[in-house]
C-alpha cells in the first residue's frame, strides 16, 4: 500500500516536474498565447452545417481550418528559421522574401524549358533548382557581407531589390505554373480526407526541430550564439567569424528557396511578385518568437511559434468578422507587447542576478 | 526569476487578447437581414467576397454593390444572404488562396473572386468546387479553373477603346505614352497589348513607351510627372487604370493644350480632370456591379439552379463633359460619399 502511494507520489511530482519545466521554457509563453487565442476562436467562431451530414461543423475547431492555418504558417515559419539564425548571428537578412520568389521563377521556368518529364525526375530537379538558388544567394549574402565589410542590413537591402530585379527581367512579370507533380506532391494528402494537406505544416515542424537541434545540439549552433553574443570575444577566442557569417546566410538562403518549392508546388505558380513583404512578417515572427535583434538569442521552435501567432491573428480577425481594416494594426501592436514583454523579462532577469550575486 | 518570466508571459497572453477584442472595435455589421428574412428560419446562404485589395476604392464600390444584391435578395426570396469581406490588405494571390480555402472551412454558400494572380488561384478554386462550392470571378478571371462564371470588361477591348479615344481627341497624330499599373497584373497586360494592336491602325500615333509603377494614386501621378519631365514631347496618355487621376496632382502639372488623357475607370475624383478639359474621355468601368451583378448571379445559378452564362460582359461607360453630371449623380446614388457636388448640380 505504502509504495503503491510512493509510485503514484513519484508519477505526480514527475508530472508537476514536467509542467514546472514547461512553464520555464522559452516557448511556455508563446504556447500559452497560441492556446488562449485557439479557445477565444474555438469559443467565438461559430459553427455551419456540414455539406454531406448537415451536423454542425466550429468554423475554428475543425481539422480543414486548423491544417489550413498551419499551411499558412509554414512558408514564414520556415523562412523564419533561417532569418532567426542570422539573428542571433547579430545580422539581419531582408532579402528572403526576394529570394523565394526568384528560386520559385527559377524553378518553374527550368521545368517549362525541360518540357514534360516523369514526376520523381520532375519534383527532383524541382527541389534542387530552389534549394540551389536559395543557396547561392545566401552565399552571395554572406560573401558581401564578410568581405565588402558592409552591415547585413544594407547589403540584403540591395539584394532584396537585385533578385525581384533578376526574377522580375526573368519572367517578364509572368506567373509561370509549375508541373501538376510538384502541387501533388505539396498537397498530398497522406492519408488522410482528401482535402486535407498536411506536408507544408510538417515540413514546417521537421525545419523547426533540424532548427532547434542546429542550435542547440551543435557546434556550430553555439558558435552561432557566441558570435552573436559577443563577436570580439568570439575572435579572441579563435572563432572565424566570416566563416560563420557567410553559414548564417547560407542557412537562411536555403530555406528560404525551400520555402520556394513548397509555395509555387502548393499554390501552383510561380511570379517575380510573390513574398513581395513577407521579410518583415518572417523578422516579426522570429522578433515575436524571442530573438534578439542584437544578436546572441533566439529559438528555431520559438521563431515557429511567432509565425503561428502572427497567421492566428490574422485568421482570428476574420473568423471573429471583426472589421479587416485592422489587421496591419493589431499585428503591429502584438510585435510592440511581445518584444517590450521580453526585453522587461531581460531586465528583470539580470537585476535578481545582480542581487543573487550581491548576497552572495 | 522563472515565475517572473511566466507572469509576463501570461501577461503578453491577456495583452494581446486585449489587443485582438479593443483594435478590433465593434465587430463588423451584422449581415443584413429583411423582416421577411428574419420571420423564415432559412439557412443563411453566405457569400465570401474575395477582392484584389481592400485598399483600392473600386473594390470597396463592388463590396457597396455586393452588400446591396444581398438586402435585395433577402427581401424579395425570404433567405438572409450575407456577404463576408474576405479580401487582404494589399495584392497578393497567396493569401487570396488561403482565404479561399478558410471560405469553404468556415462554410461558405459561394465565394466571388477577383484574381490578382490567376495562376495561384486555379487549385484553391479547384478544391473549393470539388468540395462543393460554387466559384464566381469577377474584373479578374481565372479562365483555367472551373469557376462557374465571370463578370467583367474584355481587357484587350478595353485597351483598343482607350486607344480609339486618344486618337479621336489627337486627331490620329502624335507621340502618346501609355500608363500601365502593375507590371504582374494579367488584366492590365491585355489592356496594354490591345492600346498597342489599336495604335497600329493610327500611323500618325507613336507610342513612346509604356511605363509600370505601384498602383498608388502617388506613385501613379508622380511617375507622369517624371515621363512627362523626361520625353516632353508626349502628347497623349493612354492610361488603362485611372490610378493618377485619383488625386488632382496632375491639373497643375499638365497642360489640358497640350496633352490630352484618356484613362479607364470614373470615379469621383477623377471628375475635375473630364471637367477641365485634360481627360476629355473617361471610360468607366461601373464598379458597383461588379459587386451587384455577381451576386445575383451566384444567387440564381447556387440557389434559384438557374443558367448561367459563363461569361457575363460588363460594359465600359463613356463619361465626357456632356454625361458629367448624370455620371456624378449615378456615383452618388451607388454610395460614393466624394462626389462633389457641383458636378451633382449639372445638367
Amino acid at each position: 500500500m505504502a509504495a503503491y502511494g510512493g509510485t503514484i507520489l513519484t508519477s505526480t511530482s514527475r508530472i508537476l516536474d514536467l509542467i514546472r519545466r514547461f512553464l520555464a521554457s522559452q516557448q511556455a509563453g508563446l504556447v500559452l498565447v497560441i492556446f488562449f487565442l485557439g479557445l477565444i476562436l474555438s469559443l467565438f467562431a461559430g459553427t455551419h452545417p456540414d455539406r454531406a451530414t448537415g451536423a454542425p461543423i466550429n468554423n475554428f475547431l475543425n481539422s480543414h481550418t486548423l491544417i489550413q492555418t498551419a499551411t499558412d504558417a509554414s512558408f514564414f515559419a520556415i523562412m523564419a528559421v533561417g532569418a532567426t539564425v542570422v539573428i542571433i548571428s547579430g545580422g539581419i537578412d531582408l532579402s528572403v522574401g526576394s529570394i523565394y520568389a526568384l528560386a520559385g521563377v527559377a524553378m518553374a521556368m527550368s521545368l517549362r524549358g525541360l518540357g514534360a518529364m516523369d514526376s520523381v525526375p520532375t519534383i527532383g530537379l524541382g527541389f534542387l533548382v530552389c534549394l540551389g538558388v536559395g543557396l547561392l544567394c545566401g552565399v552571395l549574402n554572406g560573401v558581401m557581407v564578410v568581405g565588402l565589410g558592409v552591415h547585413p542590413f544594407i547589403i540584403t537591402l540591395g539584394t532584396m531589390w537585385i533578385l525581384r530585379g533578376i526574377a522580375f527581367v526573368m519572367s517578364k512579370a509572368e506567373s509561370i505554373l509549375v508541373p501538376p507533380a510538384l502541387t501533388g506532391l505539396a498537397k498530398a494528402s497522406l492519408g488522410l480526407t482528401e482535402s486535407l494537406y498536411p506536408v507544408p505544416m510538417l515540413t514546417m515542424l521537421l525545419v523547426a526541430a533540424a532548427g532547434a537541434a542546429y542550435l542547440t545540439h551543435t557546434v556550430m549552433g553555439r558558435h552561432v550564439f557566441a558570435v552573436g553574443g559577443n563577436a570580439e570575444a568570439s575572435r579572441f577566442s579563435g572563432l572565424r567569424l566570416g566563416r560563420i557569417q557567410i553559414g548564417v546566410f547560407v542557412i537562411s538562403g536555403a530555406l528560404a528557396g525551400l520555402a520556394a518549392f513548397l509555395g509555387a508546388s502548393f499554390y501552383g505558380s510561380a511570379s517575380c511578385g510573390d513574398a513581395t513583404g513577407y521579410e518583415l512578417y518572417v523578422i516579426a515572427s522570429a522578433v515575436v518568437g524571442g530573438a534578439s535583434l542584437l544578436g546572441g538569442k533566439g529559438s528555431a521552435i520559438s521563431a515557429m511559434l511567432g509565425a503561428l501567432l502572427i497567421v492566428l491573428i490574422r485568421q482570428s480577425i476574420r473568423t471573429l468578422r471583426f472589421d479587416q481594416n485592422y489587421e496591419w494594426i493589431i499585428i503591429g501592436c502584438a510585435i510592440i507587447v511581445a518584444v517590450v514583454l521580453d526585453q522587461g523579462n531581460a531586465r528583470l532577469a539580470t537585476r535578481r542576478l545582480a542581487r543573487q550575486a550581491a548576497r552572495a | 526569476m522563472r515565475m517572473g518570466i511566466l507572469g509576463n508571459r501570461i501577461g503578453a497572453t491577456v495583452s494581446l487578447a486585449a489587443l485582438v477584442s479593443a483594435c478590433s472595435g465593434s465587430p463588423q455589421p451584422a449581415p443584413q437581414q429583411s423582416a421577411a428574412a428574419t420571420a423564415v428560419p432559412a439557412r443563411p446562404f453566405k457569400i465570401a467576397m474575395i477582392a484584389k485589395s481592400s485598399t483600392n476604392p473600386v473594390f470597396l464600390a463592388a463590396r457597396t454593390g455586393a452588400e446591396a444584391a444581398a438586402r435585395e435578395l433577402s427581401k424579395k426570396h425570404g433567405v438572409p444572404v450575407e456577404i463576408a469581406w474576405l479580401t487582404p490588405p494589399m495584392e497578393d494571390g497567396q493569401v487570396q488562396a488561403q482565404r479561399v480555402a478558410q471560405a469553404v472551412n468556415e462554410g461558405a454558400s459561394a465565394i466571388l473572386l477577383s484574381c490578382s494572380d490567376a495562376g495561384k488561384l486555379n487549385g484553391a478554386i479547384d478544391d473549393a468546387v470539388g468540395r462543393g462550392v460554387p466559384v464566381m470571378t469577377f474584373d479578374s478571371d481565372a479562365p483555367d479553373s472551373k469557376r462557374f462564371a465571370f463578370y467583367g470588361v474584355d481587357d484587350v477591348k478595353t485597351g483598343e477603346a482607350v486607344m480609339v479615344e486618344l486618337a479621336q481627341q489627337m486627331n490620329g497624330k502624335g507621340k502618346i505614352a501609355i500608363l500601365a499599373g502593375n507590371q504582374n497584373a494579367p488584366n492590365l497586360r491585355k489592356r496594354v497589348l490591345g492600346v498597342k494592336q489599336e495604335a497600329t491602325k493610327s500611323p500618325g500615333i507613336k507610342i513612346v513607351d509604356t511605363f509600370f509603377h505601384i498602383e498608388t494614386p502617388q506613385d501613379a501621378a508622380a511617375e507622369v510627372v517624371r515621363v512627362q519631365n523626361a520625353y516632353p514631347e508626349i502628347q497623349g496618355w493612354a492610361m488603362i487604370g485611372g490610378w493618377p487621376l485619383f488625386t488632382p496632382t496632375l491639373l497643375k502639372d499638365l497642360d489640358p493644350k497640350k496633352v490630352k488623357i484618356v484613362a479607364v475607370d470614373g470615379l469621383p475624383p477623377m471628375l475635375p480632370y473630364v471637367d477641365k478639359g485634360l481627360a476629355p474621355v473617361l471610360l468607366a468601368q461601373p464598379v458597383y456591379l461588379w459587386g451587384h451583378v455577381s451576386v445575383n448571379k451566384i444567387f440564381e445559378k447556387v440557389h434559384l439552379k438557374q443558367d448561367v452564362p459563363v461569361l457575363i460582359p460588363m460594359e465600359l461607360v463613356k463619361v465626357t463633359k456632356e454625361n458629367l453630371g448624370k455620371w456624378a449623380r449615378q456615383l452618388k446614388e451607388w454610395q460614393f460619399t466624394d462626389v462633389q457636388e457641383e458636378y451633382l448640380k449639372l445638367p
